[in-house]
């Protein structure tokens, strides 16, 4: 940790010296862990220590940008003119009207030291008690456990100077037996919090039950999603749909449909970063305060996010959701949540006269047909077959393919409970099961 | 060079206090990406990135850590933090990680261009991808009309405890262009000289005016355009053609990333998934058809898959993978390798100075069929199939065996002849099933290599430039359409 002072007293020295009209600086910073492993043992085992700076300059509404990982001063004014010198090379933004200007920003607690001071050492050792835990039950253990600090800060010649810390812990416990594997994880800030034991023992409880999988015929059939699940498809709606490029390209397909239904009455998707379970970064790369957006509202179409650019191309307000400078993509959404219903996963089984318990998705692709939200994707880790509200047996593993407005317009049950799902950088979904009738697979995972 | 002389004392230091093996890895990039969109820069940024690795072996069992602080003393703070980083993985061993016998080498790496891209004025680049974009925009029903370039400028140096020194300077260039057409609540794209970046290879400027961006901006257009009103690909079992735009994506994930060891024995098993070709396979399982034939090679002038070295410092090589299609041979590294009782085949890779090697595709090709057909010719052999052209999605499961594909284009082939055009095809399979499909692989004359600046792999995440060799090739009866 470099510490706050110190980043923006060094950021608005290089603003002060440099020579473009308006200057703006990100900071990027931090170190990380990572622990891997697999069949019981770690494998890979690093960690890093790095620093980004974006020096982004305004010539009237000419925009260039320089990134760099050193922290000389005199490397980060040398920045400044290089961007400069782009800046002038490039046509008239006409969106483009100005850095934002200072604001205030909300509280949010994302540090922790005893996280920032979590060790590879202290990784190791947790691993090490699920190693032997796996062990006795007849099981091996891969995945990953990372740990690590990270600082933001973002100053620009209007006087904005923002800064914040944040700390991440990430594990997961994937047992593999001779018969199937499972998967289970947990994410804090606080590593503290993390019940490790409790992520053990159930992925240990998933896996003693992913075994001797049948193949069952592909077709549409009830599915209730776990969260894991419904956090990749909400990654890809923030590519095709809610982020600000997709909306004002006509991509989306809530472009030019707002105030229109496009899913269930029961589906509300919003971004925000206070939420009960988890808290992100208060502000964007521009500096910008994150505000909440209701993406979906009761099934209907409300909006999108925004950086002060895309929301001037939109004629919409800035929503604090600018990427790093330099970046193509315009305004993506960091902290997706779907509202909570009033549901349990054990309720949802037991309601399922003949259906599929998902735990896990992989490798879904979004851009089959984005006006649709039309996905593909495989399950893994565990796909159940449900019969008269209990789980049967475990079922291999299906491809499915489906449109996602379909999909969410036939929920039928939403879980109360939801869970963070992140990997770190102040980014996270929140995301409860659902129960979802009639869903599309159109393929068997076999050799 | 002050900062060699830093990381070889810590080598020395890292041998004193226990290590068995260490290396360390210098990189410096410079790169430069530009989007332009419409009539806007989207997207333009230049990038210095500076730092290095440390990777250490300690009772067998391996630490990493990596810095972008060049002092003396952050160097020998970052080897001994790797030195405790392994000491914490040695908590847990199993079994000792036993490196092979390859032998330490000295030597250095370059590539040829002749026009340094990041010298080249940004006014000229602008020029050449607003004249595309231009051309593009001609039709008020391309809603997104977008040009790319990227350049990469990349200086390494590789030491190790073993004694070997490399230099590599590595310069890569790309770029693309691709038209999106709205209309009447439809989306459809078209990309020169193919998605998601265009094409990138280890040249200069003078590869991207090589591609011919404005020439070929017109009949992008025109394709976007006419995607709008064509048919949908209907479903069914069908005759694929796949042009090598395509059949680039299908190589990469359904013969490269299963061939990787460290996958098949499971080091990634969390995460992207394992692989079905498990080693008591190699030799003798029939993974495609007789015409099947691919192969690893890193010597390949002009590929981004291509270097002098790997980041173990093993010399880049040409081995076979599938032989007549028998599954023969993985990617492998210096860890791995000794499970089959090899060495190296030169594949560990890492996407920057603070990322760990792993095995890595290279160019990992499809060899063209010996006086094979042109496309043209396996059209007019083709009485009633599918071609298909340029990807779209892509979707494989955690054993690299159930895929499913999606195209920007595709065309019915009826009697020989290409007779419509059809939007939206995708088309799946079982990997071993589709390569037992394929009966025909077009000439030499049809063979490219495609750089994908963009495989993903490992965590944290890391992005590696590979590239394939492929001709377009025919597969029976396969499963075109969604079926439900």
């Amino acid at each position: 940790m470099i510490g706050e002072q110190h980043i923006l007293s060094l950021l608005k020295r290089v603003t002060d010296r440099s020579p473009a009209e308006r200057t703006e600086l990100v900071y990027m910073g931090g170190r990380s862990g990572l622990t891997r492993y697999t069949r019981s043992a770690i494998h890979q085992n690093v960690v890093d220590e790095n620093t980004r700076v974006y020096v982004r300059v305004a010539e009237g509404k000419r925009l260039g940008v320089v990134t760099i990982n050193k922290l000389e001063e005199d490397e980060l004014v040398r920045a400044a003119e290089q961007a400069r010198e782009s800046a002038l090379h490039q046509p008239e933004n006409p969106y483009f009207e100005d850095f934002p200007q200072p604001a205030e920003y909300r509280k949010t607690q994302t540090y922790f030291e005893a996280t920032a001071e979590f060790s590879p050492m202290a990784r190791a050792e947790v691993m090490k008690k699920v190693f032997i835990q796996a062990e006795r039950l007849g099981f091996e253990v891969a995945g990953a456990f990372t740990s690590g600090d990270g600082e933001i800060a973002v100053l620009n010649s209007n006087g904005l100077a923002a800064y914040h810390a944040l700390t991440h812990a990430n594990i997961a416990i994937v047992p593999v037996s001779e018969h199937g594997m499972s998967r289970a994880g947990a994410f804090s800030h606080d590593v503290s919090t993390i019940d490790f034991e409790a992520v053990a023992a159930r992925a240990f409880e998933r896996c003693a039950m992913n075994r001797d999988q049948q193949e069952i015929p592909i077709g549409q059939i009830d599915v209730i999603l776990e969260p894991n699940c419904l956090a990749e498809v909400m990654m890809w709606m923030g590519f095709i749909a809610f982020g600000s490029n997709a909306f004002i390209e006509g991509r989306s397909f809530m472009a030019g449909k707002l105030g229109e239904r496009s899913m269930g009455e029961n589906i509300t998707v919003y971004d925000s970063i206070v939420e009960p379970e988890a808290q992100g970064l208060p502000f964007d790369f521009q500096g910008f305060p994150k505000q909440k957006v209701v993406m979906i509202e009761r099934g209907v179409n409300r909006g999108v996010v925004f950086d002060t650019i895309s929301a001037n191309q939109a004629k919409a307000r800035p929503t604090g959701h600018g990427l790093p400078p330099g970046m193509p993509h315009g305004a993506m959404p960091w902290n997706v949540c779907i509202e909570p219903g009033d549901s349990s996963l054990e309720e949802m089984i037991g309601s399922c006269r003949r259906g599929l318990l998902v735990t896990n998705f992989h490798y879904v692709n979004g851009f089959l047909d984005p006006k649709k939200a039309l996905m593909t994707g495989m399950t893994r880790y565990g796909t159940f077959l449900v019969e008269d509200g209990k789980i049967k047996h475990a079922v291999k593993n299906l491809r499915w393919t489906e449109s996602m407005l379909r999909a969410f317009s036939n929920v039928q049950a939403i879980s109360r409970e939801r869970e963070v799902i992140s990997d770190e950088g102040g980014m996270f979904s929140l995301m409860p099961a659902v129960y979802i009738k009639d869903f599309t697979f159109t393929g068997v995972q076999k050799e | 060079m002050q900062t060699k002389e830093w990381l070889r004392e810590a080598l020395t230091d890292l041998s004193r206090s226990g290590a068995e093996y260490a290396d360390a890895r210098y990189l410096d990039r410079e790169s430069e990406s530009i989007t332009v969109r419409n009539e806007q820069v989207a997207g333009l940024s230049r990038k210095s990135d500076c730092g290095f690795g440390i990777r250490v072996l300690y009772k067998g069992s391996w630490g990493f850590a990596a810095s972008a602080r060049l002092t003396e003393a952050d160097v020998m703070k970052t080897g001994r933090r790797a030195l405790e980083v392994a000491k914490a993985s040695y908590l847990t061993q199993r079994e000792p990680v036993k490196l092979d016998d390859s032998e330490p080498k000295k030597g250095s790496y370059r590539t040829h261009f002749d026009v340094d891209p990041l010298a080249v004025p940004l006014d000229r680049k602008l020029e050449l991808l607003f004249g595309a974009v231009k051309i593009l925009r001609q039709d008020k029903r391309i809603a997104v009309a977008e040009g790319e370039m990227s350049f990469y400028r990349t200086d390494k140096l590789f030491l190790s405890t073993e004694g070997a020194e490399i230099t590599q300077s590595i310069l890569e260039s790309g770029a693309g262009i691709e038209a999106t057409a709205i209309g009447d609540g439809d989306v459809q794209r078209r990309s020169y000289p193919s998605s998601m970046g265009g094409d990138v290879a280890t040249y200069g400027y003078e590869f991207v005016e090589s591609l011919k961006l404005v020439e070929n901006a017109e009949r992008t257009r025109e394709e976007a355009l006419a995607l709008l009103t064509a048919e949908p690909c209907p479903a069914g079992k069908r005759d694929l053609i796949i042009d090598s735009s395509q059949l680039v994506l299908q190589v990469h994930e359904s013969c490269g990333h299963p061939t990787e060891l460290d996958r098949a024995l499971g080091t990634e098993i969390s995460y992207a998934g394992g692989s079905f070709l498990t080693p008591d396979k190699l030799g003798k399982f029939q993974y495609g058809s007789k015409l099947v034939n691919v192969y690893g090679d890193a010597t390949i002038d002009g590929s981004i898959g291509s270097f002098g070295y790997d980041d173990e410092g093993v010399p880049a090589q040409r081995f076979p993978i599938i032989n007549e299609g028998i599954f023969v041979g993985y990617l492998t590294s210096r860890e791995t390798a000794p499970v089959l009782g090899r060495n190296s085949s030169g594949a560990m890779r890492a996407e920057s100075w603070n990322h760990i090697p792993l095995i890595r595709m290279i160019n990992i090709n499809l060899e063209p069929a010996e006086n094979g057909p042109t496309l043209d010719e396996l059209i007019a052999d083709t009485g009633d199939g599918i071609l298909v052209a340029t990807n779209k999605s892509w979707s494989i499961d955690d054993l690299r065996l159930n895929f499913q594909f999606g195209c920007e284009i595709a065309w019915e082939i009826k009697g020989g002849k290409k007779v419509r055009m059809l939007k939206n095809p995708v088309y799946t399979g079982i990997t071993p099933q589709f390569w037992n499909s394929c009966d025909a692989v077009c000439g030499r004359s049809e063979w490219k290599v495609w750089g994908l600046p963009n495989c993903g792999k490992g965590e944290p995440p890391q992005t590696m430039h590979v590239a394939h060799g492929v001709a377009p090739a025919r597969f029976r009866n396969i499963e075109v359409g969604v079926k439900k």
